[in-house]
């Protein structure tokens, strides 16, 4: 009972304050890079009028992490987001007004409707069993959201699986009424819904030999009845993203129109309810490509000519007329390809912007048309502003928002987004706000430590002569008395720094990067898949630098750049700025795949190869033709060295010169590598060894040693190793002072093995963790999980001799309820007490190495997690406990003590006592003050890295996946520190004041010692 | 006793002047005999004042055990203390066991020598140990001993392993 008590004071001791909130962690909310591939569901601007008469406008965007966001226009600040689950995918948006509809899911299962201002999820309706979904390529083939024509409150229209339409009510999400097409095994797909007062239009295409066939569909808006359907002769080539229909909101009068390109030619037809029209054709000349810009429902579109000069084309009520040419818009090698937008203003007038890059000046320009302007002959405005290319790459899409405050004079505020995740702001020429949003998106991170501040100027000391040193020395005695003054006063008043305050640095200083006090400060590095690198500063979570990757040769055919590996090669240790390495695999658009690895330094972003320029893109060297199997770091006695293992096995080395290359040959016996190998369903653990002997081709080729075959049913999911921290205590010492020594196997290796993905997903699949010697294959430990309909959603860390793993269990027995568990096993030497095998330096031939005991106990976990990890501190002593991301959308910590294998079913003896064991208790207490991430939302984590501080006590946390989170966390509190409390004056003051005593009585005390002499 | 001790003490040192020699020279053959009765009646005393000496610390330690007892199993200041008392007497005892049987030295032998009062000192060793004994028992009830292997953990070390593994 005392000790549960002394428990519970330690967890109160834990939790966070909320004046600690935001001062000791930091959280930065993404929503992740807007999906680019459907206008459906790429950036726009939507204006919402409020009850006041003011409006405000936001840039709503579904996003390639499944969220649907609106940034607000003026500051970029996120002004709400809504996350979708991850088997729901976010396929379709639209806005009207104060609200967005949204539909997601296979074929469009799930519609839901949002307020547009605040986020408010208003109503959600299943449209279809998801499993009975049609899976469209592309995804958003078959889904669409139309708004009725009503003047207010417009129902909406909702297209899903390509055959079913539905008419919702706009407000409760209620199914008025459904229409199917009769003949569903037909190849058609309809994809586009316009709706007049009168008719809805069901567009599809019937897929015919070579091309598709336009296939039309009127149906009654009100009752649903279809009024007539038919195919119309037509050849498309290039499927839906150029068949489009037009309409004028302005004037409705105006008869629907459809659009689609054949064969250079722009070809339309008028929409009646009886479908009986003929088509017309736009002559004048012979066009590329067409392209809705947003605008279908203001009758205006872009045509693209055979020279690539874009046309604006507009609905009249006479039939479709080009209304104006962009200047200069052919194609050129001066400038770019022109990115088209449509927009409109707060008077609802459409304006189409024209952005492309100037390759000559290095600066993006923008033409702005807006074709009601000056008397309806239609007016340009065109601006250049500075965009960056060098950080952010390319412009890959643009939305313009216009005002036109007074006549002859356009404002554009045009939403880019740019190719490595950047959503910016331009107002003309002016940046309003730039977000990283590719930071939603991080491979690989690692924190890196910083260097020491340096405080006195170290300027050219050893040219010093004498006499200069000494007159340098008496100039610089002039800031003693100042120095003596602050010492005494520091002295005094203890005014040190504190563990929980913040380390940021004053907002106006431009000093290099430095530690602060307690090493709570580091630079995360952190490389996302759109192809850039950054270094965020850990007090505050600002960007420092950032650098894009160069493509190298690729750049040519254009590629991507994917980060693997991230390793820090050089530390604040080795006496130098720390460095660190990305190694990449290139995916160049023609097919080719190369490993490329990318150096810099990781204070400045500078490359260390010193091969480009730090405002230029960051060139990397390419280490392997050809793609990668692992990347290792590889401690040397030439310093850390990255190891990267091809297709063949062949061994490269960087950095390639011969000292690293001649350490590496010394240490080649002793490497042990397990990979997987074999097809998909044969998948074997294969150990190698590297010979010292180079091939013909010059490089080492590893050759396989031992191989572990698992069994048909399963598939290497996962590969875990401990992490590399120093061990503090080689044991456990129990009550009885016998010791229990730890199994720290350098060679163990998890495995997690699943259902091959190829198998049908059955619930008789099973789930396995493995701990295996690397070094010759043998199992240590082995147990069979179960599977969630043949998926596997084990998560496992290992950590010294301890494993801990978390599953959910889907199997009822007698006494037994469906749950998330976790499990916490330990591994201890020999089969007993005191039985020492030394373990750690064993080899892995020893026989030694299977004698080990398992202690292992089960525990209900409060809730599923997307992942966990051990904290790390510098030394090892602090108890290691476990962070995880739960469910939640939280990051909480779960201490060791309730996770100890070891805790006794009954009440502890006082033995047991005398080692802190508290009674097994199967659930996991879910303790709300052990939630690090104070109230902030911290969404899809897909991983968390701890790094250790230089308090022992101290462990950082951090946090990515959607959202970037850090925190520190002191499992076994601060022990290192005096405690805040600490009443230093008070000491002082004590201390002088019986110095002042012992001054005062001194003398009294002699005088009356003399005087006793004498007269005794 | 106090008068044996300091003869035999200070019997080195003239006498002050004008003191017994000179009294007892008249008598000395007559009181001779009855001198050297009183003189063996000194050794045999002061042979069982050894004795008395030579057991004295195990006869406090039922004394001891009971106070160890009371001072309870935590390591306290009292506890402390007493465990502290415990190991260091046996040792300050034997360090000046010359000095504690020097007045019980038959006049016979040299006071100070170690090969004085043999079977005494023996005795004397003996019972300290069983002090020393006690104090350790106490110690090791109380954990403080390093008997067991939990104890010299710290002190382990590992060397390297023979193989790097890459994972």
């Amino acid at each position: 009972m005392r000790l549960f008590i002394l428990s519970l004071l330690a967890a109160c001791a834990q939790a966070l304050h909320s004046y600690e909130a935001g001062v000791t962690d930091w959280h930065k909310p993404f929503a992740g890079v807007p999906l680019l591939h459907s206008d459906s569901t790429s950036p726009v601007f939507h204006r919402s009028k409020r009850e006041d008469g003011q409006s405000s406008s936001v840039v709503l965007s579904a996003t390639q992490s499944n969220v649907l966001a609106a940034y607000h226009s003026v500051n970029g600040s996120l002004a709400w987001r809504h996350l979708f689950e991850d088997d729901d995918n976010i396929i379709a948006f639209e806005k009207d007004k104060d609200v967005v509809a949204t539909l997601s899911g296979p074929g469009g299962a799930h519609f839901r409707i949002f307020d547009s201002t605040a986020g408010y999820l208003l109503s959600e309706t299943r449209l279809h069993d998801p499993a009975s979904g049609r899976l469209q390529e592309p995804e958003s083939l078959g889904t669409t959201i139309a708004f009725g024509s009503e003047e207010k409150e417009k129902d909406i229209f909702v297209l899903t699986n390509g055959h079913t339409l539905c008419r919702l009510d706009r407000r409760t999400g209620e199914v008025r009424w459904g229409w199917t097409a009769p003949d569903q095994t037909s190849l058609v797909v309809y994809s586009k819904i316009r709706v007049t007062p009168s008719t809805v239009y069901l567009l599809g295409l019937t897929k015919s030999f070579a091309s598709y066939t336009l296939h039309i569909t009127s149906l009654s808006p009100e009752t649903g009845e279809l009024i007539n359907s038919g195919d119309y002769p037509s050849s498309i080539t290039s499927g839906l993203s150029e068949v489009f229909i037009l309409s004028d909101v302005n004037n409705p009068d105006t008869n629907p129109q459809i659009v689609w390109l054949e064969e250079g030619a722009i070809k339309s037809f008028r929409l009646t309810p009886d479908l009986k029209s003929k088509f017309s054709v736009v002559k004048g000349a012979v066009y590329k490509t067409i392209e809705d810009v947003g605008l279908s429902e203001h009758g205006q579109f872009v045509a693209t000519t055979d020279d690539g000069s874009g046309r604006v084309v507009k609905l009249t009520p006479e039939g479709l007329k080009v209304i104006w040419e962009f200047s200069d818009s052919a194609t050129s090698p001066q400038r770019s390809g022109s990115i088209y937008s449509g927009g409109v203003d707060v008077a609802g007038f459409p304006y189409i912007a024209r952005v492309f890059w100037m390759h000559s000046l290095r600066l993006a320009s923008a033409h702005v048309f807006a074709a009601h302007l000056a008397e309806g002959k239609g007016l340009v405005t065109g601006f250049t502003f500075p965009f960056k290319t060098g950080e952010h790459g390319v412009i890959r899409h643009v939305a313009v928002e216009a005002a036109n405050p007074e006549p002859y004079r356009v404002l554009a505020r045009l939403a880019l987004t740019t190719s490595t995740g950047a959503v910016q702001m331009w107002q003309q020429d002016q940046l309003q706000w730039s977000r990283e949003e590719g930071l939603a998106d991080i491979r690989v991170a690692e924190l890196v430590e910083l260097p020491e501040p340096k405080i006195a100027s170290h300027s050219d000391r050893d040219q010093e002569t004498f006499s200069a040193r000494v007159a340098r020395q008496l100039l610089d005695a002039k800031d003693f008395p100042q120095y003596a003054v602050n010492f005494v006063r520091r002295f005094v008043t203890g005014s040190y720094a504190s563990v929980s305050a913040s380390v940021a640095p004053s907002a106006n200083t431009s000093e290099p990067l430095s530690r602060d006090a307690f090493g709570f400060r580091k630079v995360i590095v952190a490389a996302t898949s759109h192809g850039k690198l950054y270094g965020i500063d850990s007090a505050n979570g600002e960007i420092l630098w950032s650098r894009v990757f160069g493509l190298g040769w690729a750049a040519q055919v254009g590629g991507q750049i994917v980060p693997v590996k991230m390793f820090v090669t050089r530390t604040v240790t080795d006496g130098d700025s720390p460095q660190v390495v990305v190694v990449t695999q290139r995916k160049a658009n023609n097919g080719l795949v190369d490993t490329v690895i990318f150096h810099v330094d990781a204070l400045t972003g500078d490359d260390a190869r010193d091969k480009s320029q730090s405002v230029d893109v960051l060139q990397g060297e390419d280490i392997v033709s050809g793609p990668l199997v692992e990347a290792y770091l590889l401690r040397t006695e030439a310093g850390r060295a990255v190891v990267c293992l091809d297709e063949f096995l062949q061994v490269h080395v960087y950095p390639g010169n011969d000292e690293a290359t001649h350490a590496l040959e010394k240490i080649l016996p002793s490497l042990r590598i397990p990979l997987r190998t074999g097809p998909p369903g044969q998948r074997w653990l294969t150990g190698h060894q590297v010979p010292q002997q180079v091939e013909f081709t010059g490089k080492h080729i590893a050759y396989p040693t031992w191989s572990l075959p698992f069994p048909p049913t399963e598939d290497i999911r996962a590969i875990f190793a401990r992490p590399s921290g120093p061990v503090a205590s080689f044991g456990k010492v129990l009550g009885n002072r016998t010791t229990l020594y730890k199994y720290l196997n350098p060679n163990l290796v998890g495995v997690v093995t699943g259902p091959p993905s190829t198998a049908p997903p059955s619930d008789s699949a099973a789930c396995s963790i493995y701990l295996v010697d690397g070094g010759k294959g043998t199992i240590i430990y082995h147990t069979v999980l179960p599977s969630v309909a043949g998926a596997c959603d084990v998560k496992a860390a290992l950590v010294e001799n301890w494993l801990v793993y978390h599953y959910y269990d889907n199997e009822v027995g007698v006494n037994q309820a469906k749950g998330h568990r976790v499990v916490s096993v330990e591994l201890y030497e020999g089969y007993g007490v005191d039985d020492k095998r030394r373990s750690s330096e064993l080899s892995s031939l020893s026989n030694e190495t299977t004698a080990v005991s398992v202690y292992e106990q089960a525990y209900i976990f409060p809730r599923g997690i997307r992942t966990l990890t051990p904290t790390s501190t510098s030394y090892g002593i602090t108890v290691k406990d476990i962070i995880v991301a739960n469910e939640n959308n939280q990051i909480q910590s779960f201490p060791r003590r309730f996770l100890d294998p070891r805790r006794p079913k009954q009440k502890p003896t006082a033995e047991e006592a005398e080692e802190w064991l508290i009674q097994y208790d199967p659930v996991l207490p879910d303790d709300p003050k052990r939630v690090l991430s104070h109230n902030y939302q911290v969404a899809k984590t897909r991983r968390i890295i701890t790094s250790p501080a230089l308090l022992e006590s101290t462990s950082l946390v951090f946090a990515y996946g959607l959202d970037l989170f850090f925190t520190r966390v002191a499992p076994s509190n601060t022990f290192d520190v005096l405690s805040e409390s600490f009443n230093k004056p008070q000491l002082v003051i004590t201390i002088a004041g019986l110095a002042l005593a012992i001054a005062v009585a001194k003398p009294i005390v002699a005088r009356k010692r003399l005087r006793e002499r004498w007269y005794n | 006793m106090s008068t044996s001790t300091e003869v035999s003490k200070w019997r080195h040192l003239p006498p002050p002047p004008g003191f017994a020699p000179a009294v007892s020279s008249s008598k000395a053959s007559g009181k001779s005999v009855a001198t050297a009765t009183a003189t063996a009646s000194y050794e045999e005393l002061k042979a069982k004042r050894a004795w008395d000496l030579a057991i004295s610390p195990a006869k406090s330690l039922p004394m001891q055990a009971f106070m160890l007892y009371m001072s309870g199993g935590g390591v306290q200041i009292f506890s402390m203390g007493i465990v502290f008392m415990l190991l260091s007497s046996p040792f300050k005892n034997l360090a000046s066991i010359n000095t504690a049987f020097a007045p019980f030295a038959p006049a016979s032998s040299s006071s100070k020598s170690l090969s004085t009062l043999p079977l005494q000192k023996i005795a004397y060793l003996v019972c300290n140990l069983l002090t020393l004994a006690l104090g350790l028992w106490k110690c090791r009830s109380m954990g403080l001993l390093p008997t067991g292997t939990g104890d010299w953990l710290a002190f382990e070390t590992r060397g390297q392993p023979p193989e790097i593994l890459l994972v």
